[in-house]
């Protein structure tokens, strides 16, 4: 009970607010459905409880708030009913209908206690934004604006925004990388979250990031997948729509969904069903290009080969004419030439001919002159033959006389030096007889002599006068030298021998 | 005659070419001044499908210039 105290009753937060909670329970006894904008979900996934922050807005200022919660079966609830119809889970940022009670505690005060949320009011809530977004971006002329950039004829240089770990940008890369016609293309990531509240945000944020690089690329591609159709309508959002539609090149999406087109995939230059689609369609591009260049190398070969084929033909032929042509001539020629040697024969057999008659009676005429010549020739040779002999007679017996007198004077001469010569010889004779005679005498009368001296000399002579030889051992004694007592001497006399032995030997002095 | 074209300058003038040889308007004398340019152009095309010049990290440079200012 309340405290009295000097005239006031002071009353305790507890019986206060349980005065209110009785209040507000008689006075809000049923539920009753509301219509706000949820600021804040607040969900704590601890829990599964929502604490969703209900605000209502007038010229964007906000004039009433009020906390609420969902209890987490009913936010189940809730949230697949959302799911099913807006493809949306039930977040913060949108307009609900909901259904309530006004519940009041002491320990959390004022809460209004959702049960229920309508989906379909904020669906058609969606779908009205949605439209205000095209409808805004109609009126500032800008819908169409990347629709109508030009594409590279060869997008080859993407600025991917995507998440690393999202299977729609895998598959894209993958197929882009693994193209069987060996296309390369340049790909960077810029990471950003796809679905959700903070989607927009984070796109834009990346967007702002290429565009400051946006000469290195051809061409944006925002890829989501795999992430089911739900978290969608971000891409809705007036501000990335028009970030989408006012990028200066051309931004191509595959998010991946099979709702209704969003606004950001209307206005992108090129939409893909999917990242796979969006692959190919990049792909198809370079065969768009790489068709028509293989082609025209086809072409080109093609029509090149047989363009010489046929300029070889043409030269062939032409060849083969001219062959033909100055054939025919040659042998036209050739028989001219042929006819023209042979009249030429025939003419210089004839000239022959005729010279050698010519000759013929030339050579007879000079040799009928020349045989006159010669026998002039002859005649007066001989003449002068006749007259050279008789000079030379004449001339031979003149000589002949001459020679013969001298020869009579010569052999006259000679028999008178002859005979006084052989007089003079015999006179010579006579001399040298008697010389000789006289000289023979008084040789043999000297040589007389000697003989008779020689006959005195010889040893026999000698010895007979009474000389002897004294020999020992065969040798004459002439010294007393070397001879020795008892040698035996021989002495030779006139008629014999005497053999003696030596007994004494004395020197002569 | 431009010695360096890109890929579009060398697509369009591949495309003129082709329309040159099937019009059979060229000589033979030309033809091989053609077909020469062909080729170069032909291997330019087919350079650009299959090579990429772009760096990341020279991307990512140029922006870190900028986001730091």
């Amino acid at each position: 009970m309340p405290e009295k105290e000097n005239d006031r009753t002071i009353f305790t937060l507890l019986e206060v607010t349980k005065s209110i909670q009785k209040t507000l329970s008689e006075r809000y006894k049923s539920s009753f459905w509301v219509k706000a904008e949820m600021n804040k979900l607040n969900m704590y996934p601890s829990s599964g409880h929502c604490y969703p922050d209900l605000v209502e807005k007038k010229d964007g200022k906000i004039i009433a708030e009020i906390m609420a919660n969902i209890w987490k079966d009913d936010y189940q609830r809730i949230n697949n009913n959302f799911l099913n119809v807006l493809k949306e889970p039930l977040k913060s940022g949108i307009n609900i209908l909901f259904c309530a009670k006004i519940n009041y505690t002491p320990e959390n005060g004022l809460r209004l206690r959702i049960i229920d949320i309508d989906p379909s009011y904020s669906l058609g809530n969606l779908e009205k934004e949605k439209q205000e977004t095209i409808n805004k971006l109609k009126l500032e002329g800008i819908y169409n604006t990347n629709k109508s950039l030009q594409l590279s004829l060869l997008p080859k240089r993407i600025a991917i925004i995507s998440v690393q770990t999202s299977k729609g940008y895998s598959d894209f890369v993958q197929i882009i990388e693994t193209n069987p016609w060996g296309y390369k293309l340049f790909m960077m990531l810029f990471p950003a979250l796809l679905q959700g509240d903070r989607a927009a945000e984070t796109i834009m944020k990346q967007l702002v990031r290429i565009k400051k690089v946006k000469d290195h690329f051809d061409a944006v591609a925002i890829i989501r997948g795999g992430g089911g159709d739900v978290g969608l309508s971000c891409y809705n959002n007036y501000e990335l729509s028009r970030a989408i539609a006012m990028f200066p090149i051309p931004v191509i999406t595959g998010i991946g969904h099979s709702t209704n087109e969003t606004v950001s995939e209307m206005i992108a230059f090129k939409n893909a069903i999917t990242p796979t689609e969006l692959a190919d369609f990049l792909l198809q591009k370079f065969h768009n290009y790489s068709v028509p260049v293989q082609k025209a190398q086809e072409t080109i070969t093609d029509k090149t080969g047989r363009l010489l084929k046929e300029e070889n033909l043409r030269l062939f032929n032409s060849v083969r004419y001219f062959k033909s042509i100055t054939g025919n001539l040659l042998i036209k020629s050739h028989n001219e030439i042929h006819n023209k040697y042979r009249s030429l024969l025939q003419l210089t057999g004839y000239f022959i001919q005729r010279n050698r008659e010519q000759q013929v009676s030339l050579i007879s005429g000079l040799k009928r002159n020349t045989h006159l010549q010669l026998s002039n020739g002859h005649q007066q040779i001989r003449q002068t033959g006749l007259i050279f002999r008789k000079d030379m007679i004449t001339y031979l017996n003149r000589s002949k006389a001459v020679v013969d007198q001298s020869v009579f004077q010569i052999r006259r001469g000679a028999r008178f030096a002859f005979m006084g010569f052989a007089q003079s010889i015999d006179l010579a004779k006579i001399k040298l007889f008697d010389r000789g005679v006289n000289f023979i005498r008084n040789e043999k009368r000297e040589i007389d002599v000697i003989e008779k001296n020689i006959a005195l000399m010889s040893p026999a002579n000698v010895l007979r006068r009474g000389y002897s030889i004294t020999t020992i051992n065969g040798k004459v004694l002439q010294k007393v030298e070397g001879v020795n007592a008892g040698d035996k001497m021989v002495t030779i006399i006139s008629d014999g021998e005497i053999t003696s032995v030596v007994n004494n030997i004395k020197k002569t002095e | 005659m431009n010695e360096k074209p890109n890929y579009k300058e060398a697509y369009d003038e591949l495309q003129v070419i082709v329309s040159e040889i099937e019009g059979g308007s060229i000589s033979v004398d030309e033809l091989s001044k053609k077909v020469k340019r062909a080729a170069l152009l032909i291997k330019v095309c087919k350079n650009k499908l299959t090579a990429t010049e772009e760096d990341v990290n020279n991307i990512l440079k140029e922006l870190e210039s900028t986001e730091g200012l």
